[in-house]
């Protein structure tokens, strides 16, 4: 086995985790992009999506291709619940009193979790094989893989349904101007409501898969730090910057798990979104708009 | 504002002195009190309910036998969330309402932060559910105990297992980045190049690591005979071992004793077979002839008891086995009085919770069994005898 | 009932108490910290100390939040590096208490200063990203720099001396955390009452007129992280006398948003917000293990509720007074006082 091949497992791992890590950033640029809120929470959708994956599988005996898009549907709930309940009624305040709101929401769902289901981790039912699949020599976790796919295909549906489907554009046009919006009879409200139901929905999935591979507890949330590092590099409101940030992350994370040592990993994230917030704060692909002084 | 106030101030001065006598005066009760920050909700609920069920077990079973000296012990506890400073709130609510000799507490950091405390009060020893090296000092923290070996004993004993099985075996150490999973890497090296072992690579985990692909691929560069986990409760073991396998990779996967309970392993099913472990007591399941105390505790719990129980039933001997020597000998129940009748403890048999007599020269019981995990009986099996290390 | 205040000069103007009531019930408040001590146990004790340290650190992280704007969810950090100066001072040097404390707030000021420096270049939600990135990196330098910090297992802290006299008990410690917390709280409410702190404010309205006005966004803006982290370096000085161990764990991210929340919940640019905040939102968990405590009889197992309970109630609280009462609970005591004040002609 050469050093080389070594390097392309690690990058193809990489890149696997990469694309949960896209996947996750695309729930946060869906709601940053029609609500201009960062969802703190999404973390912790993701870790409910998990969860009522594992009621419905493990709990209720329900066929995994049934458990799956229930726990979606019970994320996409949630998020359709909190836009309504939560985030309306702050609108106009001032985007740190809603991102705040997203932490204290985080923190319920948390201790809602743990009502439900205690804190002990837990496994989920296995849906995914586990025989490994070799591309030429090198080793990839099939996990990892469909994680891939998965994440592959999601994104690259929002990005054609961004281009040309009315909702898609009726987003962009919101995000653009909501006034203009308004007045072109773009229903604002509910592409807000539409905004956090996929999105939060798109969470819960992430959730699912990140929990067949690392198992399920309630702190999994801080998943989303990471994938919140990948939007402030990706841009907060690109989907094509979620998928390279989250790719380019994965690598990295991997890189620096096995040459300096899985200690780094953290740091050199967090390093990265320093300096990224140092010399485009607005993104890599982000629209250019923030206030400088 | 500042001249009012001063004025003010002085003048309540003299109040204050009055206030001073006030010291309340807790009514004595005959019960031995064994306090207890444990950890019912929390990332560790899972052993703190389990361990309070243990302690509660003894207690019964001590105060049924007509408890210490004719007096009964009582366990007053609540609960941590396992944070420390809700532990600390939990340790001076108890000791400010009871009068309390013996203490169990939640964490290393928690053990820590009182230490001090305990060596300025000096009325109490203290067991927990903390296996830290660092507490087992008996210089450092004379009040300290521990119901087992510590994690670096629990790593030595490990290895004298493999020393044993297959001389000059190649090892990975796998730790979290945390001070749980760091705790005993240190030693573990010494350890190591003391029985001949080579340790061909280390590995820090995260500690919110998902994937694990990429440790699992530096453990196939390394191609070790044993992979010894430290500083996990469950994830991400199984995905390890999963990937490992499906590699085709020949590592024997090792853990320490907060991850040796066999109920969490059973959902993993069976990629866990072959899961080995040190375990300082039996399994709940564990039929041995000379062990009455576990037909007690079948008797008392017909359903399976996890590790916890094993830990919180052994600290509360421990403590009471203290307690009443320190009573016959007609002293009082003070920490040095509690630490040194605890350090006679010698050759004492605890009915077969471990399977040899132990004895505590120090702060810790240095024993501990090796258990391979068995999916298809979804048992622990112990595959060595029971082992005893000395520094 | 009071009709009004009539001001005959600046210094009246600008004071902090401005009626009579207000003196007394300050007094009342003074004489009542004073006397707590010898009133309470050691659990009550232990609570208001911790409540006394949390009070400071949620003062500093009000300076630079609720009154210049800056958002930060590293307060926590900055503490963890406070206390760590502390421990290291006290374990290498064993230099005395106070130079200890002062040092403290000193280091953390320096760091802080240092992570202000995006604030220079991103503002708003970037800006609480940005120290959330700091946070971990801080909490990587704690695990790393061992010969300094202890690596993962920390620092033990001999315990703080005065005089001669051992800050062992919480009953002692109370006599240095009381006046040091005091006297952070009062240069908290002066800052206001001087050039910078108004400059504060007003880059907090509007950064841009700020600067148009004449104050330089750059140094008001890293003066304001500066003295923020003072604050919590010097609460986090206080913090490793009294729990007498800092690890890298000590000082979680959740502990900034506990700061954070603290702040919200109190009241975001008023001095009595962060105080009541901190108090209340260290108190309150406590207090539902009472209530959990008083159910027991009727909830099964009502005690593995606590901790999820205690989760909920957190994160309810933030929500709920952000959206319900976003000026917090200061703004409820201002509405009592008016009640009071034009009582009983207007209720």
């Amino acid at each position: 086995m050469t050093d080389l091949l070594f390097l392309l497992e690690v990058s193809l791992a990489g890149l696997g985790s990469g694309a949960l890590l896209s996947l996750t950033a695309l729930a946060f640029v869906l709601i940053y992009k029609a609500t201009r809120v960062i969802n703190l929470a999404v973390g912790e959708i993701l870790m409910l999506g998990s969860y009522l994956f594992f009621a419905f599988a493990a709990g209720m005996g329900l066929s995994v291709w049934l458990a799956l898009p229930l726990a979606v549907a019970g994320g996409a709930l949630t998020g359709a619940v909190v836009e309504r309940g939560l985030i309306r009624p702050m609108l106009g305040e001032s985007p740190i009193s809603v991102f705040m709101v997203t932490v204290g929401l985080g923190s319920v769902l948390i201790g809602l979790v743990e009502l439900i289901w205690g804190t002990d981790p837990r496994s989920l039912p296995p849906f995914i094989a586990n025989t490994p699949v070799f591309l030429g020599e090198a080793y990839v976790s099939r996990k990892i893989l469909v994680a891939f796919l998965v994440a592959a295909a999601v994104m690259a549906a929002f990005m054609l349904l961004f281009r040309y489907w009315r909702g898609g554009v009726a987003l962009r046009a919101t995000a653009t101007d909501q006034a203009a919006a308004y007045s072109c009879g773009i229903n604002v409200p509910g592409v807000f409501s539409a905004a956090w139901t996929v999105g939060c929905g798109i969470a819960a999935g992430a959730g699912v898969l990140l929990g067949a591979i690392g198992g399920i507890s309630p702190s999994m949330g801080v998943f989303g730090l990471s994938a919140l590092v990948v939007v402030i590099v990706g841009g907060l409101d690109s989907i094509l910057g979620a998928l390279i940030g989250g790719l380019a992350l994965g690598l990295i994370q991997s890189w620096a798990g096995t040459y300096l040592g899985g200690e780094y990993q953290g740091v050199v994230t967090f390093g990265l979104l320093i300096v990224a917030l140092m010399v485009r704060p607005y993104g890599l692909f982000g629209t250019h708009e923030i206030e400088r002084l | 504002m500042f001249s009012l106030t001063r004025r003010r101030v002085t003048g309540l001065m003299a109040g204050v002195a009055l206030v001073a006598g006030l010291g309340a005066a807790q009514a004595q009760e005959d019960d031995i009190v064994i306090g207890g920050s444990i950890p019912l909700t929390g990332v560790f609920a899972f052993a703190g309910v389990a361990i309070e069920a243990g302690m509660q077990d003894y207690i019964t079973q001590v105060n049924e036998a007509g408890g210490i000296g004719g007096r009964n012990l009582r366990l007053a506890y609540e609960d941590t969330g396992y944070k420390v400073d809700q532990s600390v709130a939990v340790f001076n609510k108890l000791t400010s309402q009871d009068e309390i000799h013996l203490y169990y507490g939640d964490s290393t950091g928690f053990a820590k932060t009182i230490a001090p405390e305990l060596n300025r009060m000096g009325g109490m020893i203290m067991g927990g559910a903390s296996f830290a090296s660092e507490l087992n000092d008996p210089e450092e923290h004379p009040y300290m105990f521990m119901a087992g070996p510590d994690y670096s004993e629990m790593i030595a004993i490990l290895m004298e297992y493999i020393a044993e099985e297959t001389p000059g075996a190649k090892i990975v150490l796998v730790n979290s980045d945390t001070e749980f999973g760091r705790d005993p890497i240190e030693s573990s090296r010494a350890k190591a190049s003391e029985l001949g072992l080579e340790i061909v690579e280390e590995i820090i985990t995260p500690p919110t690591a998902v994937d694990v692909s990429t440790e699992v691929l530096k453990l196939r560069r390394a191609r070790p005979d044993y992979t010894i986990f430290h500083g996990y409760i469950l994830a991400p073991l199984p995905e390890f071992m999963t990937q490992a396998q499906q590699l085709g990779l020949e590592t024997k996967f090792m853990g320490t004793f907060w991850s040796m309970d066999s109920s969490i392993w059973d959902s993993v099913g069976e990629p866990a077979d072959g899961f080995m472990g040190v375990m300082p007591y039996r399994y709940y399941y564990d039929e041995e002839a000379d062990a009455p105390t576990m037909a007690k505790i079948r008797e008392m719990r017909p359903e399976y008891q996890a590790t916890g129980y094993m830990q919180g039933y052994l600290s509360a001997m421990l403590m009471a086995e203290s307690a009443r020597r320190v009573l016959d000998q007609g002293q009082e129940l003070t920490g040095t009085n509690l630490k040194a009748a605890m350090n006679t403890i010698q050759d004492f048999d605890t009915g077969g919770l471990i399977g040899i007599p132990i004895s505590i020269p120090g702060n810790s019981v240095p024993v501990g069994r090796v258990y391979q995990y068995s999916a298809a009986e979804k048992k622990m099996q112990p595959v060595s005898d029971w082992i005893t290390v000395t520094e | 009932m009071i009709i009004g205040t009539a001001k005959e000069t600046y210094r009246a103007d600008a004071a902090l108490l401005t009626t009579p009531p207000q003196r007394v019930w300050m007094a009342i408040f003074l004489a009542a910290l004073l006397v707590l001590p010898f009133m309470l146990d050691a659990y009550w004790l232990y609570l208001v100390c911790l409540a006394m340290i949390n009070v400071g650190a949620a003062t500093g992280l009000n300076i630079l939040t609720g009154y210049t704007g800056l958002v930060s969810l590293g307060q926590a950090a900055f503490m963890a590096v406070g206390a760590y100066t502390v421990a290291w001072l006290e374990r290498d040097l064993g230099t005395p208490m106070l130079v200890n404390l002062a040092a403290a707030g000193g280091v953390a000021a320096a760091v802080g200063v240092l992570v202000g420096i995006p604030s220079l270049r991103v503002k708003g939600l970037y800006l609480a990203i940005a120290t959330i990135a700091a946070s971990f990196i801080l909490h990587f330098v704690f695990v790393h720099w061992v010969p300094v910090t202890g690596g993962a297992s920390g620092i033990s802290v001999p315990p703080a001396t005065f005089f001669g006299v051992e800050l062992v008990t919480y009953f002692r410690l109370y006599w240095v955390i009381l006046p040091v917390t005091a006297l952070m709280v009062l240069g908290a409410a002066n800052l206001f009452r001087t050039r910078i702190g108004r400059a504060f404010i007003a880059v907090r309205d509007r950064d841009i007129s700020a600067e148009v006005l004449g104050i330089p966004l750059l140094r008001y803006k890293l003066m304001s992280f500066g003295i923020a982290s003072f604050y919590a370096g010097v609460s986090g000085g206080l913090w490793a006398y009294f729990f007498r161990v800092v690890t890298p764990e000590s000082f979680p991210l959740l502990a900034s948003i506990f700061l954070l929340a603290a702040i919200i919940v109190g009241g975001m640019g008023t001095i009595l917000g962060g105080i009541i905040g901190a108090i209340f939102m260290t108190l309150a968990p406590e207090m539902l293990r009472f209530v959990v405590e008083w159910v027991s009889p009727w909830v099964p197992n009502a005690g593995t509720l606590l901790s999820p309970l205690r989760t909920v109630v957190f994160g309810a609280m933030i929500v709920g007074f952000l959206v319900f009462e976003p000026q917090g609970i200061a703004e409820i005591v201002a509405r009592v006082r008016r009640y009071f004040r034009l009582w009983p002609f207007r209720t």
